[in-house]
């Protein structure tokens, strides 16, 4: 035994004479209808929003910036009315969105299908994680080059690409997911008799369900880059075509006013599916289950 | 009140059911695994052999299916124009060209979102228009900005620089923001508890606490950011073919990678357009799984904020 284990240390009472005057300040009062205006997230944003566009409309104005270069807001606004009312707009749309669709559904197909051979077999599994690993990396438009070779200059090759851009990053995310579901809701699983396509349709995508939209997202976001990128590298080369094909067409032309009313039609249909269908189905499926906060 | 049962004092017995269960099989409960199943348990050896069948499926399809060479042409025709273009051409030239665009538009593009996030995070109006301008610009692909950067630069780098800026700023931006607001406020009061404020508030407490979601933003950034570059090389490659352009005719090194897939498959030369796509995943898998990995691995693996 040692000395000081007897020993006690007591600290000295510290006591602070300096306590001033505690002040009286507003402990409640009624907020002032500008400050609960601007405690209002939306009213705060749309002000920014038009504030934006007040600078932008009285930047083209005053500094008499050139047209060509910068049109002005109104003058872009206009472009987009008149091309929406010709029917010019909806047509460059619907065929834009159109191999949007074909592509990201056979994309998606392509993915189940490598899903499903890598959930039910371990070479299968290997062959996924072996593809994926290569070719995501790979950014989709690089093979639009081969893609015109293979399929012509038509919307094939379009769909090829975006295939490409859909398939990896889906089935990527989705194989992490369905290895992540524990192994108490696979035992269920078993436990039920499920085999097959059911036991990965049952237990797996519910349970994976978090990870597999991620994937669809990020998807979605690749596949629409890539598919404006590649209607740009075919403005270069063919003429026809959608959203894409339009910002080239009329950048080349110098009708700027239509190049933004085009690349704000872009915005909004991505504005649309990322907040509107994505965040929807994420409403109706992981937050109500409960897997999402 | 639950209903009362009709008939009280009545009790159900369910009657014994008693399994015949047959005899007991003894399967093999421990065996040693042959010299094949120890082989094939081995990771890199499974997805390396798959490797290799494709490669030789892929030689032996274009062989025996006699396959024009310009459609699709075989691995060690590939294979060969890959050592060609790295030796005589000086492909790494032009990987270093795209890589040091690239890197610039990198940087810069991380400072604007930084002084993005620092107002975002000083003020309220600095959140709401840094909010905003993501929720308007992130859908927005870069590369449809391409036209107007060239109509604004002109072709050459700058045009490039502006668009991988754009694809760049609002990911990193968007995912560092979401990442603070996420920050849980016993560790703000640690740091208020502490003094810190304004930037070194940021740096101290903010930027460690959200460093998963500021590394996905990074992630994200890159892959559009590669992404870009590659379209931007190629509609670049369509406007010189129309205007005997300026990026790759004033000497055959000095275009991206985007640009060397573009002109090799002008010429035909389509062994050298898979040469080229070869270099880009190479690039691609290098960033992902070297360069991140790594950094993920000093970083948040280390400070035990993601598990394996």
């Amino acid at each position: 035994m040692s000395d000081n284990a007897v020993q006690i240390h007591v600290r000295p009472e510290f006591e602070n004479n300096n306590l001033g005057k505690a002040e009286n300040v507003d402990i409640e009062r009624p907020l002032s209808v500008f400050e609960r205006i601007a405690n209002i997230n939306a009213v705060r944003k749309l002000s920014i929003l038009l504030g934006l566009l007040f600078a932008w409309e009285a930047y083209t104005q005053i500094a008499e910036v050139e047209p060509l270069l910068f049109p002005s807001f109104s003058a872009s606004a206009g472009a987009l009315w008149e091309t929406m009312l010709t029917g010019e707009m909806p047509k460059k749309i619907w065929v834009t969105v159109e191999i949007l669709l074909v592509g990201y559904a056979a994309g998606l197909g392509c993915a189940a299908i490598l899903l499903t051979w890598a959930v039910l077999t371990r070479v299968g599994s290997d062959v996924l994680a072996t593809l994926t690993s290569m070719f995501q990396p790979l950014p989709a438009i690089s093979l639009l080059p081969l893609a015109m070779l293979w399929f012509g200059l038509g919307a094939s090759s379009l769909v090829f690409v975006t295939i490409h851009s859909v398939l990896w990053a889906v089935a990527l995310s989705t194989h992490v997911g369905f290895m992540g579901v524990s192994e108490t809701l696979r035992m269920v699983g078993r436990n039920y008799g499920l085999r097959g396509i059911p036991y990965i349709f049952k237990i797996l995508v519910p349970a994976g369900f978090a990870s597999i939209l991620v994937g669809l997202k990020v998807g979605w976001a690749f596949a629409w880059r890539t598919l404006i990128g590649a209607e740009l590298v075919f403005g270069a080369l063919s003429g026809e075509g959608g959203l894409g094909w339009m910002v080239y067409e009329k950048g080349e032309n110098l009708d700027t006013t239509y190049v933004f009313a085009a690349l704000f039609m872009v915005i909004v249909i991505g504005l649309l599916v990322e907040n509107v269908l994505f965040r929807n189905v994420e409403l109706k499926t992981i937050a109500k289950w409960g897997m999402q906060r | 009140m639950p209903e009362e049962p009709a008939i009280k004092g009545e009790l159900h017995v369910r009657s014994e059911i008693v399994n015949e269960i047959g005899q007991a099989g003894t399967g093999e409960v421990e065996r040693r695994l042959s010299v094949v199943e120890r082989l094939s348990n081995i990771d890199p050896l499974r997805k390396f052999t798959i490797l290799i069948i494709m490669v030789v499926v892929w030689e032996l399809y274009a062989r025996i299916g006699e396959i024009n060479e310009l459609m699709f042409p075989t691995f060690s025709a590939t294979g060969t124009a890959l050592i060609d273009a790295l030796v005589n051409a000086s492909l790494l030239v032009n990987v270093w060209n795209s890589l040091k665009l690239l890197l610039s538009g990198y940087a810069i593009g991380i400072g604007i979102a930084a002084i993005l996030v620092i107002l975002a995070v000083g003020s309220r109006i600095g959140s709401d228009l840094l909010t905003t301008l993501t929720a308007m610009l992130n859908p927005l692909p870069a590369i449809a900005l391409l036209p107007m950067a060239m109509l604004w630069f002109g072709l050459g780098p700058g045009a490039i620089i502006f668009t991988l800026l754009h694809s760049i700023i609002w990911p990193v931006a968007l995912n560092t923001h979401t990442g603070f607001q996420s920050v849980s406020e016993t560790l703000r009061m640690v740091g208020g508890n502490y003094g810190l404020r304004g930037l070194r508030y940021i740096f101290k407490i903010l930027v460690p606490a959200a460093f998963p979601s500021i590394l996905t933003g990074l992630r994200i950034g890159w892959a559009y950011a590669w992404r870009t570059l590659i379209a931007a090389e190629l509609v670049f490659g369509g406007q010189v073919v129309d205007t005997s352009g300026q990026l790759g005719a004033e000497g055959s090194n000095s275009g991206g990678l985007g640009w060397i897939i573009f002109e090799s498959q002008m010429e035909n030369q389509t062994p050298y357009v898979f040469a080229g796509l070869f270099m880009v995943i190479l690039v691609g898998i290098t960033v992902e799984n070297g360069f991140f990995r790594n950094i993920e691995e000093k970083t948040v693996r280390k400070w035990g904020m993601q598990k394996a």
